[in-house]
């Protein structure tokens, strides 16, 4: 009886509550604090170009993985179509971006609301579905739109809906006045992943919060609570739709245009696997896979390793991840700070993890 | 109107061949529950050595016999060492591991045979029959034939054999199962077996008809799911019928310019709408686990 009152114990240890136990209040946001200095000033000044937009980009994708962290680990819901997403905000902004005189900001709001949509529309037939059947419609969707963009291709400024140049030079779409070079730049994306992440946590704090931890517990059980179950899951699409969307439109505005092939299916399925992998349950998680995704693999490059390796490290951490730490690197990360502290009275995260899996499956 | 027939002829071989895969999955899903994201690198890795004894020996049968074997044996040690580590959670959990394992595999085949663009040409290729104008290769022949029989091959003996029974019944509940007697992990195991030794199969004909790539192969396992959905996860024929019809469309849509670049959203499309419908009933609230 007490592990079922504990289940939602890996969220509360998301802010690392035994820090805060000792620390007070503010050691809670002592972390988060420290890594967005740290990525505000450290980093821009004393990397390469290189490894600034290796950074860049793992910011931005630590914002989709936030997404799909949502939906899995506070709903137990599989979407397999984020970077799909990813590639429709992107291609939002820069049709905007070329056709608007819009400021770079509300275009990219535009472009994360557009990809919110998306996700709210794809949502209501998910309502019906969980698992597999979720996973695959979502899969399904990242696949169709992966053809699709492939034909299309992203606009480059060209005339028509799909704003493509036939002949001629491509345009780049100009980065915002304020945020010209790849230092500013960066610091810009690490402000609205930041946004991202705080706008998340206000959700898991308040409302939205308590229905999702219902939902996911069973949907008898929200029903019987009074929580409009259509209502926040069709909400949680919606809000991974938005990071993602936010996240596509960051990318876009770094580089300035889009490859029409780099939104595969395969991609949603990996963003998917790096999420597991980094652990959906602490805020730590998105921003680990973030950095596996695309730092790591530059970090392999730089050493002259072959990227391939890569895959492999990828397909073993997410094996070990879903045999034996449901929690992923956040959780183990976590339990290594707790035994650093000496305070072993709650359960680790990845126990806890465990425990409402193995709870979840008795109830089958 | 652009001649159609020829991409008739290739839509059924590649058609039959994504039902094969579906199959395969079909199989593996229904006894143990594993919706395999790894069939396609596990048919990599074995298409990619016979590639490779191909160009040492050029002896084409121990090329198919060693390709199927290791695909056999990759899908054995997945099925008989990490899967059952898994067995009492979540389907979409147990898919997301597989997952995993199709990296692991992506990985070695891109680090050994890096991505140089390669090509498997079996002897029948040279093969073939001409029907109206159309020249049909035995190697596509043979796809669709092998598709068609191994498919209702397994069906009944599905239905027929001990084996079938006792995969149904673990299908159903796997603790019951056990405790009517029913080897559990021996089951599972030969479901996984047979699963690889498909999967062998498929990554073979698909890297003569296709492309030998292993990332295009490891992917092809989402065409694959979508045939597989088509037979609701559950009917072998239906998967037989829905892969061939996928890849039948794609390919006729292939001469025509508009809708050419397109052509591969059929899959996607088929399967989103198999999946709506087959779910329309199910009530918004107080949806089950699939």
């Amino acid at each position: 009886m007490e592990m079922s009152v504990q289940t939602d114990k890996p969220i509360k240890d998301s802010m690392l509550v035994n820090i805060q136990h000792k620390v007070g209040k503010l050691g809670g946001i002592l972390p988060p604090a420290i890594l967005i200095v740290v990525a505000m000033t450290i980093i821009p000044a004393f990397s390469s170009s290189f490894w600034i937009k290796a950074f860049t980009s793992s910011a931005v994708f630590s914002l989709a993985a936030l997404g799909v962290a949502l939906l899995y680990g506070r709903l137990g819901l599989v979407s397999l179509g984020q970077v799909a997403q990813l590639g429709m905000g992107g291609w939002v902004v820069l049709r905007l971006g070329h056709g608007t005189n819009l400021p770079f900001v509300i275009v990219l709001l535009i472009g994360g609301i557009v990809a919110g949509l998306v996700g709210l529309v794809a949502g209501i037939p998910a309502l019906r579905m969980r698992g597999l059947y979720l996973a695959l419609i979502t899969l399904m969707g990242a696949g169709g739109f992966q053809v699709i963009v492939n034909g299309t291709g992203f606009p480059d400024g060209g005339p028509g809906f799909l704003g493509r140049v036939e002949s001629g030079t491509r345009s780049l779409l100009a980065r915002p006045f304020f945020a010209q070079t790849d230092a500013a730049y960066f610091r810009f994306v690490i402000i609205v992943v930041t946004l991202g992440f705080l706008f998340v946590e206000l959700h898991r704090r308040t409302r939205p919060g308590r229905a999702w931890a219902l939902i996911r517990k069973s949907d008898a059980s929200a029903l019987s609570a009074g929580v409009n179950i259509t209502l926040y899951k069709t909400w949680a699409f919606a809000l991974a739709g938005f990071l993602s969307g936010i996240a596509g439109g960051l990318l876009a505005g770094s580089i300035g245009q889009l490859d029409g092939r780099a939104f595969p299916a395969s991609d949603s399925i990996m963003l998917f696997a790096m999420t597991v992998v980094g652990g959906v349950y602490h805020w730590e998680g998105p921003i680990i896979t973030g950095l596996l995704l695309r730092a790591f693999p530059s970090l392999l490059n730089s050493w002259n390793v072959d990227g391939n390796i890569a895959y492999i490290v990828f397909g073993a951490a997410l094996l070990q991840a879903l045999i034996t730490a449901p929690a992923g690197l956040a959780g183990q990360l976590a339990d290594a700070s707790r035994r650093f502290f000496q305070n072993r009275t709650r359960p680790s995260a990845n126990e806890a993890a465990d425990s409402d899996h193995k709870k979840r499956n008795e109830q089958q | 109107m652009p001649n159609i027939s020829p991409f008739i002829i290739t839509g059924l071989a590649v058609g039959a061949v994504y039902a094969l895969s579906g199959v395969g999955l079909v199989v593996l899903y229904r006894a143990c529950g594993v919706l395999n994201f790894a069939y396609g690198a596990i048919g990599s890795i074995g298409a990619l050595l016979a590639w490779q004894i191909l160009e040492y020996w050029d002896v084409e049968i121990l090329a198919w016999f060693i390709a199927i074997g290791a695909s056999t044996l990759l899908s054995f040690v997945y099925g008989r060492y990490l899967a059952p580590r898994l067995a009492y959670r979540d389907s979409v959990v147990k898919a997301v591991a597989t997952l995993g394992f199709a990296l692991i595999l992506l990985g070695i085949a891109r680090w050994y045979w890096s991505d140089d663009p390669r090509h498997i040409s079996f002897q029948m290729d040279t093969v073939g029959i001409s029907i109206l104008t159309v020249r049909i290769t035995l190697t596509r022949i043979v796809a669709f034939g092998s598709a068609v029989v191994i498919t209702i091959g397994i069906a009944l003996f599905l239905n027929n054999a001990r084996i079938g029974l006792s995969m149904r019944a673990l299908a159903n509940n796997r603790d019951l199962s056990a405790l009517l007697g029913i080897p559990v992990p021996q089951v599972e195991t030969r479901a996984w077996l047979m699963s690889g030794f498909l999967a062998g199969v498929t990554g073979l004909l698909l890297a003569d008809l296709v492309r030998l790539d292993a990332i295009v192969l490891t992917f092809m396992v989402i065409p694959a799911m979508a045939a597989a959905v088509v037979g609701r996860l559950k009917s072998l024929v239906g998967t037989l019928v829905g892969g061939i019809l996928i890849g039948l469309f794609e390919a006729i849509a292939t001469p025509f310019q508009t809708i050419s670049p397109y052509r591969s959203v059929i899959p996607f499309v088929v399967a989103t709408m198999v999946i709506l419908w087959l779910q329309r009933h199910k009530q918004v609230a107080l949806a089950k686990g699939d």
